[in-house]
């Protein structure tokens, strides 16, 4: 098994609670003056060159929002946010969207060559290791770079940044735009629905299979920054594609914002695999900083035969609100969720998914691994529901926990609601700590406990894994074993 | 007593197609062995006759007592008179093994028109037949087969046969599971069961049953398709070559 | 903004008030206890009937399902048999307790006296502010009992509580002290005497001494009308052991509250439930259960049956003290929704902060079993008695854990006419 030593390698060369992606860039942004109302709103809508309507939608969900209270069921706990202490856009100077890459501030394209995103498509070309994806690559609140563009136009793909799509495919954003999260689904989503900056568009035609995987880095560089992202990607009758995101953020002290959302659709015989690692700075070892992760993400499954299916790998932020979900509305429609979460030092994690069968025959599949550790919270919160006239909805949902150490904590709250005879719903939870006999068999064979505790996270969490495309699962093994570190005592 | 003729089946979710033109006739007072490989459809052919509806019916026919029974429910064919004896019998916890017992017996007997069992005679005949087959009564206190052995359930499912007296027995790989005493004690039940008006079918992969239940006929069963008939010297034959030459000289 | 302005009161809850000024003059009670009463009426004033987005509500829209009080019922009602022959009867007739004789080892008190004298001031709280039960009985509450069970002594007669109600307001409350290895079995049981509507809150409180082994037994046969609020506290001590049965047959509106706390090392919870549900009711089992403390266990087990276009939830938490080692909480939830009417909800919870633990929930919305059935029909028994068979199954492999077996026989004939007059 060459990734678990790989990630016990890793391990071992990593300090405790060092947080590899924590550097931070020293480049002269153009930054909004702190504050939320009106004017920001119109500011970001000019930057963006907006259409009319777009700025008329953003003040809408910003009234909106102002009626909306902040949401407290979830199991986690901070400080009140001070919405107008934040700076709603920053961007590289001089950048107010994608550029050719040869145009890219070399000082921006070092930072994601630090990060391991390969944006320079001969680079890509050339290499052995890498199969061929295509980045859009969002520093703060503007997208900088999408590579491979034009290829992917030759089949049909678009994959643009939203700033640009609004401008260059007006019609299908304002088609799809807030139809699968409404304006005034939540609190968060109101509000990135009135301050998003950036995000990616990805539309493929019918009967396309799109040729490569598309991703997303997002990066947080700027001081008491939020970030707002919105990303919609919609699949015609009989497309496929599959899509990965990736996000990291500086080490700071403050906690900073992010609150994405996210839509999916997909028609008639689609399907949509989307796919998160999500390593924001999770805060430092007695919980200052890192980032808050406030996420709406959801996929309509709008065609007949449909599939959507989520996979995350959640290693980072201080906090973690984010529940991916799909709405079942074709017949035969099929909505999955793998799920990693880990959690350690003093991170809270709230998320799970939501299944929502309206369609016939239709059926979900939730596999859900939290690993608490250090004074982390770890909770998965799930709702599967069946309506009336969902005539053989079925569900399968497996959610494990494990706790290492003591002073964690692993809750299981899932919602399961059949309003059809039909419906056949099957949910299992266990939480425990690492087998002895497991972890014993090992160090009888002289693998030392951390490195033991290593292995067998990894086969805790391989459901999940072997749904990642494949050179993300080595990444994401390696990711969960670093936020590990440390945690056995 | 039983006619199948040129029977085609399939699975009904996945369509494939398990029995192929399968040909068969069972007369009353025989006892015929079905033998064949794994897969070659012999428990299917058990559930079809028992009328499990995971098997669809696509050609040919099922005549019992010169009447189809594929319109038939598995109730209704109960009543009729065919019992299959379940190779896995299937552990029903809530369910009480005299309660089941006695709903089963009169509901057969309600079907047939015929006077439903007082409790003190219900009790009387299954304690009877139990002793015959060596059952100990508190194996029928407990839930329907939930915590038998293996034998313990193959010793209840001939317990229930006993009790229904049906005309048409099915056994499917009765023998599985057995121990040497427990098959003595399976075949001394299934023999004295034999009558001139009473056919039995015995399904099983080994001669070894049939040693305790000799068949009047044996048919071998390859590809969902009767591929070659005979007397008990068929089985001895098949136990000393296998199904190799048979299965080369139909081919 | 943060000034949220209260939404006039419903009719439900204007009644509950209205009811109070009305009642609290003949209220059983010393200052204490009527002062606790006047704090727990204004809290259910203040905050009003509980809505969905309490979280502990939030099946249950209570400010909704509950639409106004039953008007005020006949002053009697006539008991029934015990379930069980031979049985201690302490019945409640209509809200009244009875005077009777208590054997040996057992001391018992009317409820009533505990208000008069005051004794029952300090016990007239809410758990919390979401606790719409204990406000309703703690207001409200008449009569009930208040028995102990003296150490070492096992009291071999089952105990029937069995209340009686024909329509109207019943407010009861049950104190059960269990000394230490004492044991009994106790059956909580309502019954409706008329057709007209009526209502119901009882509170139980059990306090399990070391090593106590205790069967409880909520058996709630009201009304198709009627309105039920229970709610059961129990305390488990060390090594004791509550084998808890809760029986929903009946009832409009009910909602029965399970809260136990295995508080000493080797206390032991065996949950067993079953919700028959039928007509348009709605039917809310909601349970919390806490291991406190090292070397609990507890094994929770529900099944359900939905008929017609009823609803029913079960919510259940366990949640793992940080010092709880090695507890072992496994819980089931599994429901035959037989109807494409009838709606099912269930909200297992896990809530966990030891890790040496093996905690576990299922649940399941299931159809009857295809292989069973068609194993029942192969021997003749006809589609409609063989899936009838099944549901009984279903449901008395609970009852059937049972160790007396005329207390098994006496439940599953109730079960099984229950079946047949709704199926």
């Amino acid at each position: 098994m060459p990734a678990v030593q790989e990630t016990i390698d890793q391990v071992r060369q990593i300090d405790v609670d060092q947080y590899k992606y924590g550097f931070e860039t020293v480049i002269e942004s153009d930054t909004a003056p702190k504050g939320l109302n009106e004017d920001t709103i119109r500011m970001i809508s000019a930057k963006k060159n907006e259409p009319e309507w777009m700025l008329e939608w953003r003040l809408d969900a910003f009234k909106r929002w102002l009626t909306l209270d902040e949401p407290t069921w979830a199991r986690v706990d901070y400080p009140k946010i001070d919405f107008q202490d934040i700076h709603y856009y920053s961007a590289p100077k001089g950048i107010t969207g994608p550029k050719s890459i040869d145009d890219v501030d070399p000082e921006l394209l070092r930072v994601y060559e630090k990060l391991g995103i390969p944006l320079r498509e001969q680079e890509i070309l050339a290499g052995v290791q890498h199969s061929k994806i295509a980045v859009d690559a969002v520093f703060d609140s503007v997208s900088v770079v999408t590579t491979f563009k034009e290829e992917l136009s030759k089949a049909g793909v678009i994959f643009m940044s939203i700033s640009e799509a609004m401008r260059e495919h007006p019609e299908l954003v304002k088609k799809y735009l807030g139809t699968v999260v409404p304006v005034t689904d939540n609190y968060y989503a109101t509000l990135n629905a009135a301050v998003f900056t950036d995000g990616s568009f990805v539309y493929v035609p019918k009967g396309v299979r799109c040729p490569m995987e598309l991703s997303t880095y997002f990066r947080i560089n700027e001081k008491n920054t939020g970030q707002f992202e919105r990303t919609l990607i919609i699949a015609e009758e009989g497309a496929y594609v599959s899509y990965l995101e990736g996000c990291t953020a500086p080490q700071r002290d403050e906690n900073q914002l992010h609150a994405a959302v996210v839509e999916l659709i997909a028609m008639d015989d689609a399907e949509i695999k989307y796919s998160t690692v999500q390593n924001w700075y999770p805060g430092d070892k007695d919980g200052k900083g890192g980032i808050y992760n406030f996420v709406t993400k959801r996929g309509d499954c709008r065609g007949d035969r449909s599939k959507i299916s989520w996979t995350q790998v959640e290693t980072g932020s201080a906090i973690t609100w984010k529940y991916p979900s799909c709405i079942l509305r074709g017949d035969d429609s099929r909505g999955e969720f793998y799920s990693i979460a880990v959690s350690n030092g003093y991170q809270q994690i709230d998320s799970g998914t939501k299944m929502i069968h309206l369609g016939k025959n239709t059926s979900s599949r939730i596999i859900s691994k939290g690993i608490s550790a250090g004074h982390s919270s770890n909770t998965y919160r799930g709702q599967v529901s069946a309506h009336r006239k969902a005539t053989n909805a079925r569900n399968f949902t497996q959610c494990d926990s494990l706790l290492i150490g003591n002073d964690c904590g692993a809750h299981t709250v899932p919602y399961i609601e059949a309003k059809n005879s039909t419906a056949q719903f099957e949910h299992e939870a266990t939480t425990s700590k690492i087998s002895e006999d497991q972890l014993f068999y090992c160090l009888a064979r002289g693998i030392p406990e951390e490195e033991a505790i290593a292995l067998i996270v990894n086969g805790f969490v391989k459901d999940v894994i072997q749904e990642l495309p494949m050179e993300f699962a080595v990444e994401a093994q390696k990711l969960i074993g670093i936020s590990l570190e440390g945690s056995v005592g | 007593m039983l006619e199948i003729k040129n029977l085609h089946a399939r699975i009904a979710e996945d369509g494939t197609e398990i029995i192929r033109g399968l040909n068969l006739t069972v007369k009353a007072g025989e006892v015929a062995a079905i033998m064949g490989p794994n897969g070659s459809g012999k428990s299917t052919l058990s559930y079809i006759l028992a009328g499990r509806d995971d098997y669809e019916v696509t050609e040919g026919d099922i005549l019992y007592n010169g009447e189809s029974i594929l319109e038939l429910d598995p109730s209704e064919r109960a009543a009729k008179g065919i019992f299959l004896a379940f190779q896995y019998p299937v552990e029903i916890p809530g369910v009480a093994t005299m309660q089941f017992l006695k709903v089963a017996m009169n509901e057969q007997r309600k079907a047939r028109g015929e006077e439903e069992l007082k409790t003190p005679d219900f009790i009387k005949l299954v304690k009877e037949a139990a002793a015959s087959l060596e059952i100990n009564p508190d194996m029928l206190k407990r839930p329907l087969n939930v915590g038998f052995s293996g034998g313990e359930k193959k010793r209840a499912e001939i317990l229930q046969m006993k009790l229904l007296a049906p005309q048409l027995c099915v056994l499917d790989e009765t023998d599985s599971g057995l121990d040497i005493d427990a098959l003595k004690i399976v075949s001394d039940g299934v023999n004295a069961l034999r009558s001139p008006d009473r056919a039995v079918i015995v399904i099983t992969h080994y001669q070894r049953l049939l040693e305790h239940i000799v068949p009047d006929t044996v048919h071998v069963l390859y590809k969902g398709q009767v591929i070659k008939s005979g007397t008990k010297d068929l089985a001895l034959d098949l136990e000393a070559n296998g199904y190799a030459g048979i299965i080369e000289a139909a081919a | 903004m943060n000034m949220q302005t209260k939404p006039p009161h419903t009719a439900a809850e204007q009644a509950i008030v209205d009811s109070f000024a009305e009642m609290i003059g003949q209220l059983p009670g010393d200052a204490p206890v009527t002062a606790a009463r006047d704090k727990l009426l204004s809290d259910i004033s203040t905050s009003g009937l509980p809505t969905r987005r309490i979280e502990s509500w939030h099946y249950t829209d209570l400010r909704n399902l509950m639409r106004d009080l039953p008007k005020p019922g006949k002053g009697s009602a006539t008991l029934a048999e015990p379930l069980v022959r031979g049985s201690l009867v302490l019945p409640m007739v209509q809200g009244q307790s009875g005077e009777p004789s208590a054997p040996e080892g057992l001391e018992l008190e009317p409820f009533m006296d505990l208000l008069v004298s005051g004794a029952a001031a300090k016990s007239l709280t809410a758990r919390g502010s979401d606790d719409l039960i204990g406000q309703f009985n703690g207001a409200f509450v008449q009569d009930g009992y208040s028995f102990t069970v003296a150490a070492d002594t096992v009291i071999d007669e089952i105990i029937e509580i069995q209340s009686v109600q024909s329509g109207g307001q019943v407010h009861s409350r049950y104190a059960a002290s269990f000394g230490a290895k004492a044991g009994a079995t106790v059956i909580e049981r309502y019954l409706a005497d008329t057709s007209d509507a009526g209502l119901s809150t009882a509170v139980s409180s059990l306090e399990l001494a070391d090593g106590a082994e205790v069967t409880w037994i909520i058996l709630q046969g009201c009304g198709d009308a009627d309105q039920h609020l229970g709610q059961l506290n129990a305390r488990l001590g060390a090594d004791a052991k509550l084998k808890l049965y809760v029986i929903n047959a009946g009832g409009k509106l009910v909602r029965q509250e399970l809260h136990v706390e295995a508080a000493g090392e080797g206390a032991h919870l065996d949950l067993r439930c079953v919700n028959l549900l039928a007509g348009e009711s709605h039917t809310d089992v909601t349970l919390t259960l806490g291991h406190n403390v090292p070397n609990t266990t507890s094994s929770e087990i529900v099944r359900n049956v939905v008929l017609n276009r009823a609803r029913g939830v079960f919510q259940g938490q366990i949640r793992v003290a940080q010092i709880a080692q090695k507890t072992d909480a496994q819980m089931a939830c599994n429901t035959l929704l037989l109807s494409d009417d009838g709606e099912f909800a269930a909200k297992p919870e896990l809530e966990i902060f030891a890790d040496d633990v093996v905690c576990a929930h299922g649940a399941t919305v299931i159809d009857i079993d295809h292989n069973h059935l068609f194993y029942l029909m192969a021997r003749g028994i006809s589609e409609k008695s063989a899936r009838g068979l099944l549901v009984n199954g279903f449901v008395d492999e609970l009852i059937d854990e049972l160790d007396n077996e005329e207390l098994v026989e006496a439940l599953e004939t109730l079960i099984e006419q229950w079946l047949n007059d709704h199926g």
